[in-house]
């Protein structure tokens, strides 16, 4: 009897997992139904996922903040006093101002390439399980977002729109293992590939045996054919370290983004590009030094000589 | 509960690699189920996964996992284990159970030709989630077994 019983479990799980095989089948052959159950769910979780993105935005970064507090220990003091004239100037709502920061900066670096963007708000993240790194947007293809078009941020590139549904979308961040760009060195045009190795990391290999590359070297978008899924000319990241191990063939570098891929509020979309390849426009300036004033006291005679 | 991570587990910035609250739930949840109805509870819980938008893997390979979790988990590992399983032993299975379907997903998608990051990644988002399992299981463990104890009671019904 116990046998029996044992068989038909045995006989229920063959037949589920041949179920799940076919399932894996069906959406590897790019069958659109699959691939439409997955944008149907995003359509479902949208909303709600906005409402938890307002509700959680001022504790989604509380661990971080707490191994963060042993640093910060010294700065304490000065923070009281800063808060204190902080307070002041607390109208509005402090997400909403970094929100509006961020739009400023994004829409600066947009101007000045002459992108046509769509901004939309961050209101989740994927999550583990995936090993991918990714985002989801507000703003979906009623707002004229499709796939593989380029998203930025005030500091530069973000990731490509991996999927759309009409009222969001799902940006592949540039730190996921599965993303690659082509990048060219800001001056010297030398060209390389950049890879995300995850969690914010990026590695850099130059596509000829003569490439130069040296620490501080900028990397900008190479582009892509009709614009997708990169636009030329958007800042990437940093050349922090080059790896001078013997038997590679070309230059290899470690590369740190100039976004913090964790700290995304808002981003936008290019949509259009009106002015072409910006060329290396866009690299981010160094901040100037302020300037030193400078007086010169000029001795007068006393009345008394 | 795929609604709870989707919404809410995700946007929080765990310090080391991340926390799967679904996966920790399922695998409390199966070690109570009997062997029919955890084959099926696995096949179900894995097509819900893999509705997850921001996945990237092939659809049904979450399926999959779950479902050959399931069945090792209801009847290989609970006919080893004691048949009133302790809350301790419960949060201990889920760790490994969730470790070991997390390992099992990466290399069926290394497999079916995924990019899987290097392994210090992969070695951090294994290590973040046991840890916050872990850490977390005196929480959800006990809610998973009323929550099925109410089914149960149900059912009964």
């Amino acid at each position: 009897m116990a046998n029996r019983g044992s068989n038909r479990t045995r006989l229920l799980w063959v037949s589920l997992l041949v179920t799940s095989l076919f399932l894996i089948t069906l959406d590897l052959r790019g069958v659109n139904v699959i691939s439409s159950i997955r944008s149907g769910t995003q359509s479902i979780l949208a909303p709600v996922q906005r409402v938890g993105s307002n509700f959680l935005s001022p504790i989604s970064n509380l661990f971080e903040d707490i191994t963060n507090l042993g640093r910060t220990n010294s700065k304490i003091d000065a923070l009281k006093a800063e808060n204190e004239e902080l307070k002041s100037q607390l109208v509005l709502n402090q997400n909403i101002v970094g929100e509006l920061e961020q739009l400023k900066g994004v829409l600066d670096l947009a101007g000045k390439a002459r992108f046509k963007v769509v901004s939309a708000r961050v209101i989740s993240k994927g999550g583990t399980g995936t090993f991918g790194e990714t985002l989801v947007l507000d703003a979906g293809s009623s707002a004229g977002i499709k796939r593989d078009m380029t998203v930025i941020a005030a500091g530069g590139l973000v990731g490509v729109v991996k999927s759309t549904t009409q009222s969001s979308s799902v940006v592949l961040l540039m730190s996921d293992p599965s993303f690659r760009i082509g990048v060219r060195i800001a001056g010297t045009q030398d060209m390389g590939i950049l890879s995300g190795e995850g969690e914010g990391k990026f590695s850099l290999r130059m596509l000829s045996a003569t490439g130069q590359l040296k620490p501080g070297d900028v990397l900008l978008s190479r582009g892509s054919s009709g614009d997708k899924p990169f636009v030329p000319g958007v800042p990437v990241g940093k050349v922090i370290t080059i790896d001078n191990s013997t038997g590679q063939l070309t230059k290899q570098g470690r590369v740190m983004g100039f976004v913090d891929l964790n700290a995304l509020g808002v981003v936008s979309v290019v949509v259009g590009n009106v002015g072409g390849n910006p060329g290396d426009a866009l690299v981010p300036r160094a901040p100037k030094p302020a300037p030193t004033v400078t007086v010169f006291v000029t001795p007068q005679p006393s009345p008394s000589e | 509960m795929f609604l709870l991570q989707e919404t809410i587990i995700n946007q929080i910035n765990f310090f080391v690699g991340g926390f799967s609250l679904y996966l920790a739930f399922f695998m409390a949840w199966i070690m109570q189920e009997e062997r029919n109805s955890a084959v099926v509870t696995g096949f179900i819980a894995g097509f819900i996964a893999d509705l997850s938008p921001t996945l990237e893997a092939p659809f049904g390979l979450w399926t999959f996992i779950l479902t050959v979790m399931s069945y090792l988990l209801a009847t290989n590992l609970r006919a080893a284990l004691d048949a009133e399983l302790s809350p301790v032993t419960m949060s201990i299975v889920t760790v490994v159970g969730s470790t070991f379907a997390l390992i099992a997903f990466l290399v069926c998608g290394a497999i079916l030709g995924q990019e899987v990051g290097s392994p210090a990644y992969v070695f951090q988002e294994l290590c973040g989630n046991a840890l916050w399992a872990l850490l977390l299981s005196p929480i959800f463990v006990p809610v998973t077994i009323s929550a099925y104890r109410a089914t149960l009671t149900a059912r009964n019904r």
